[in-house]
């Protein structure tokens, strides 16, 4: 997010009378329409905004949509860029809201930016009229992030979108190929330069001069044709009775053209006229009341106007004339009088200007003027007023610009400005002062380390007061960052914990970024119960702040934590409240990421339709819905469903897929997609491919458990149980120790699974069921089904065995009608049985008629029907008698004793 | 920062620019030359220093001639006034 943006940036300038047409110009720009990209490259004044505004107005309005954007440095931004880019083309066309909102509600980063603008390409592409993206001054922009947007949009255009650049440089952009293909139009200085026949037509049209051929022949040569020179003599002859000297004396100076005719103009100005210039010539934009305030005069309004209408260099920069820019050169030449001659006033023009910004609530440019004055104190003031603001709204690069700006002898005694400084810093990844920086902040505030003084210390300067209550716990949150960062663990742990212990009531963003940091760092450390307290308070700090992209970031860690702490009811709790924090008109980042992994958790119950439902939802949503790690965790999904539907093949191109889309996003890789993958391969006894796995991992029977290494050790397992080695049954043994203590039941889960088929090759019966039952003790309440029947063959053995010893175990009979993945056809039940048709089947094995049955269960006789149609459909069968066989021999019905 | 991490450039440009423009070259002289020509002359504290000389340049529309870099220390006498 940019804060607010000034509409003059996007409105597209008229053609402006006192113009010269230039018919030969407009006419190779209407190659543009059929380019894809048009470049107007020349050094300033040369008429570059001038002729694309007269080309844009020849252009039908009903064929072309015309966005505009006048570039400044400060646009230098990708996030600010980007917004104004957008939004021009939402005013144009009407479309890309949803690109704006997913700009706005996603940090800046090269990804959330071309999801940004994947959105607004495909709504573009959608319109049914060309659009014209003009972008003004475009060497005013250097980010190359920035750049490879723009290299992004270019390459994924849709055949509507016509790029128009004017610049003085030319741009960073790959566009040697569409030279060679024609889809460049290229117009450069020596294009623009004034021909002689249009000297004559500007010197004796607009100017109306009455010049002879001569004279207009000495003044073309002169300023060799560039037009802001021309305008200058233009001006400087007007009312002139010398004229023919006046060209005389021009052309017979080697003086730079822009210094001898600025003086001339200058020189001939009544005082007070030259004197606004002068004084005004700081600003880089001017409206009547701004100029009343820098010069302190009234009447600055019909000034402007007045100086417009004698063309006096003035650019209208809205319809309304409220504000204006000098033209580029003519402002550097009014600069450089006003240092040369009155340089005493300069700091107090730019003193009245950032009182007057500050006033308006534009405090970015506040703090320019602040600066460009030398009141560094004044800029220091109001950089931490406005810092709470900025941050919230990630104006990213303007904050590491205030940073660079602030000498740290100022910054010393600002502890809010100085921690805020450390905040930009980190936001942007540049770490070398930061330890530095946070020693001074914590110097400042207490030197002698003992408790936080509520009040500042005297000396120290402080404006915002609740920003001072949240230094401690700050200073905290930033050294977890650094921890991290260096991968000291416990550290950040520590210090997260320090920062949670400290932070304001109030202050949700301290406490969320304390919760999210000491949940990264208790995760990747294995502990999972800190780990899940600590991202509850982070998302608690973050909905409550209406961070919703990062709720649902938080929620893709949590869910992960509560899957392997056996909560896998919490965890699907958790993506559906997530997923109602979001609109579904304006879906932000990461609602993607939801669905995914909605349908991991319906997968792992067995519910595959509706999994696969989630699936495409997340589909439709598209790619640029998604945070980092979705395009990989989609495809693992996506994977583990055609597996679980029986279609191997396809599970494990997918899974080539999703190792190629990887991305950590800072997250611990706890389920490696390669150990996903080598459990496919165990499974279709591919067993010399996972072993090649386990080889390249270096995973051994004898390594000590630690838990990033648990799901692969738990696949080394599952590979010696499939070669019927016997070292699985120790290494499950210390897996299960190490899980139990660190409370993952859902890791528990797994391995009581793989001990019970262990013991069963072992021939250990008896403590092949032990393990079996509790391993439905833990699967059935949460209501898990794949966890036990994907194991296939074996474990419906012991499903049987243990429905045998006990008809009543309810899981193992439904676990048993769901089917298990690997038991060809008999025994899988395709539809599973529902609770009510399994009531019915009961009564069908027993003695009683219809009607009895139907009295039984407290339901119509049709109804009855109805569910034994169903059953008899299911079983695929055709009498009650032939029902109840193959029930028995399904395991669906208790064997009669 | 020492001055003797700098480099001395040597910045040609066309026309003669006048002494008051020196503000805008920070720390370098400007000496017109008899051939219509400004040298603009002395120490560039680092490459983006120097890019940005080359947009001053380009922004007030001189045609840049020649740019050279030299380790002959700057003489203090060529300055103008």
């Amino acid at each position: 997010m940019v804060g607010p943006l000034l509409a003059s940036k996007y409105r597209r300038p008229r053609r402006r009378p006192g113009t010269v047409d230039r018919p030969r110009l407009t006419a190779a720009l209407d190659g543009a329409r059929h380019a894809a990209v048009t470049v107007v490259s020349a050094p300033a004044g040369f008429g570059k905004s001038t002729l694309l505004a007269a080309w844009l107005d020849t252009l039908p309005t009903d064929a072309a949509a015309v966005a505009w954007v006048s570039l400044d440095e400060r646009d230098d931004d990708p996030a600010r860029f980007w917004t104004y880019v957008l939004t021009a083309i939402r005013d144009a066309t009407g479309v890309g809201e949803e690109a704006l909102e997913l700009l706005a509600s996603s940090p800046s980063t090269p990804s959330s930016t071309e999801s940004a603008l994947v959105a607004a390409l495909n709504d573009v592409g959608g319109t049914d009229r060309d659009l014209v993206l003009a972008l003004d001054d475009l060497h005013l922009v250097t980010a190359p992030e920035v750049h490879e947007g723009l290299a992004f949009l270019l390459e994924h255009r849709p055949p509507q979108l016509h790029l128009v650049l004017a610049t003085r440089v030319d741009p960073p952009l790959p566009l040697a190929r569409r030279r060679a293909t024609g889809e460049l139009v290229e117009l450069r200085a020596a294009d623009l330069r004034f021909t002689a026949p249009e000297s004559a037509a500007y010197l004796n049209g607009p100017m109306d001069l009455a010049l002879s051929g001569d004279d207009v022949a000495a003044l073309d040569t002169r300023t060799e044709g560039w037009i802001a020179a021309l305008q200058l003599a233009a001006l400087s002859m007007r009312g002139r009775d010398d004229v023919g000297a006046f060209i005389a004396g021009f052309a017979g100076d080697d003086r730079h053209v822009v210094d001898y005719l600025a003086e001339e103009v200058l020189g001939r100005l009544p005082d007070d006229v030259r004197d606004f210039l002068l004084e005004t010539s700081v600003l880089e934009r001017l409206s009547g009341p701004l100029c009343d305030a820098v010069t302190g005069r009234d009447g600055s309004r019909a000034t402007l106007a007045a100086l417009e209408r004698a063309n006096l260099f003035l650019v209208p920069l809205d319809d309304r004339r409220q504000w204006y820019r000098y033209h580029h050169l003519f402002a550097d030449v009014l600069r450089t009088h006003l240092a040369d001659e009155r340089p005493e006033v300069v700091p107090e023009l730019h003193s009245r200007a950032s009182r007057w910004f500050a006033g308006v609530d534009d405090v970015p440019a506040a703090v320019d003027h602040a600066l460009a004055g030398g009141h560094v104190d004044l800029a220091a003031e109001l950089m931490e007023r406005a810092m709470p603001v900025m941050r919230r709204e990630r104006r990213e690069a303007e904050l590491l610009r205030w940073v660079r700006s602030v000498p740290d002898e100022v910054v010393r005694v600002r502890p809010v400005l100085g921690l805020a400084f450390v905040g930009a810093l980190a936001q942007a990844s540049v770490f070398d002062t930061v330890d530095r920086r946070l020693a001074d902040v914590e110097h400042a505030v207490r030197p002698d380390g003992g408790p936080w003084p509520a009040h500042a210390p005297p000396g120290l300067v402080v404006v915002d007061e609740d920003g001072y209550r949240s230094v401690p716990a700050g200073l905290e949150v930033y050294r977890a960052a650094l921890a991290l960062r260096r991968t000291d663990l416990d550290a950040a742990a520590a210090h997260a914990r320090d920062a949670l212990a400290l932070v304001p009531e109030s202050d949700d963003l301290t406490r969320a970024a304390a919760g999210a940091l000491g949940g990264l760092a208790s995760w990747a450390r294995g502990d999972l119960v800190g780990a899940e307290s600590a991202y509850v308070a982070a998302v608690a700090g973050l909905q409550r702040a209406g961070f919703v992209a990062d709720v649902l970031g938080c929620c893709i860690a949590l869910g992960d934590i509560r899957r392997t702490l056996g909560r896998h009811r919490d965890e699907e709790r958790l993506y559906r409240w997530a997923l109602a924090l979001t609109d579904p008109a304006a879906p932000v980042r990461g609602t993607a990421d939801m669905h995914v992994a909605l349908a991991g958790v319906l997968i792992a119950r067995d519910e595959l339709t509706a999994a696969g439902e989630h699936l495409d939802a997340a589909r439709q949503l598209g790619e640029h819905r998604g945070l980092p790690q979705n395009p990989y965790r989609a495809r693992v999904a996506a994977a583990r469903l055609c597996a679980a539907r029986g279609d191997r093949d396809t599970a494990l191109a997918v899974l080539d897929e999703a190792e190629q889309a990887y991305d950590s996003d800072y997250s611990p890789e706890v389920e490696p997609v390669p150990a996903v993958r080598a459990r496919l391969r165990i499974r279709r006894g591919e067993l010399r491919e996972a072993e090649t796995w386990a080889r390249e991992r270096g995973l051994s029977p004898d390594d000590e458990p630690s838990y990033l290494r648990e799901y692969e050790h738990l696949t080394l397992a599952r590979l010696l149980l499939a070669r019927r080695d016997d070292t699985a049954t120790a290494l499950l043994a210390r897996l299960r120790a190490a899980a139990e203590q660190g409370a993952r039941r859902g890791t528990v889960l797994e391995i009581l699974v793989l001990q019970a088929l262990a013991a069963q090759a072992r021939g250990d019966v008896p403590a092949a069921l032990d393990a079996l039952r509790r391993a439905l003790g833990l699967a059935e309440p949460e209501g898990l089904v794949r966890v036990v029947t994907d194991e296939g063959t074996p474990i419906a053995t012991l499903l049987r065995a243990l429905t045998k010893q006990d008809p009543a175990y309810p899981s193992a009979r439904r676990l048993l009608a769901a089917g298990t993945g690997d038991v060809p056809a008999p025994s899988a039940l395709v539809d599973p049985l529902s609770e009510r048709e399994l009531d019915v089947l009961r009564l069908l094995a027993s003695d009683l008629d219809g009607p009895d049955i139907a009295r039984e269960l407290s339901v119509s006789l049709n109804t009855l029907r109805t569910h034994t149609k169903s059953i008899y459909a299911k079983l695929g069968v055709t009498s009650r008698r032939t029902a109840v066989r193959r029930a028995h021999d399904l395991g669906v019905l208790p064997l009669r004793r | 920062m020492s001055s003797s991490e700098h480099q001395r450039y040597v910045i040609r440009v066309r026309g003669r620019l006048a002494p008051r423009w020196a503000s805008w070259f920070d720390g370098m002289a400007l000496v017109p030359q008899d051939d219509g020509t400004t040298v603009i002359d002395g120490p560039v504290a680092d490459q983006p220093a120097l890019h940005g000389l080359l947009r001053t340049i380009s922004d007030l529309g001189l045609p840049l001639v020649s740019l050279t870099a030299t380790d002959e220390p700057t003489h203090p006498w060529r300055r103008t006034p």
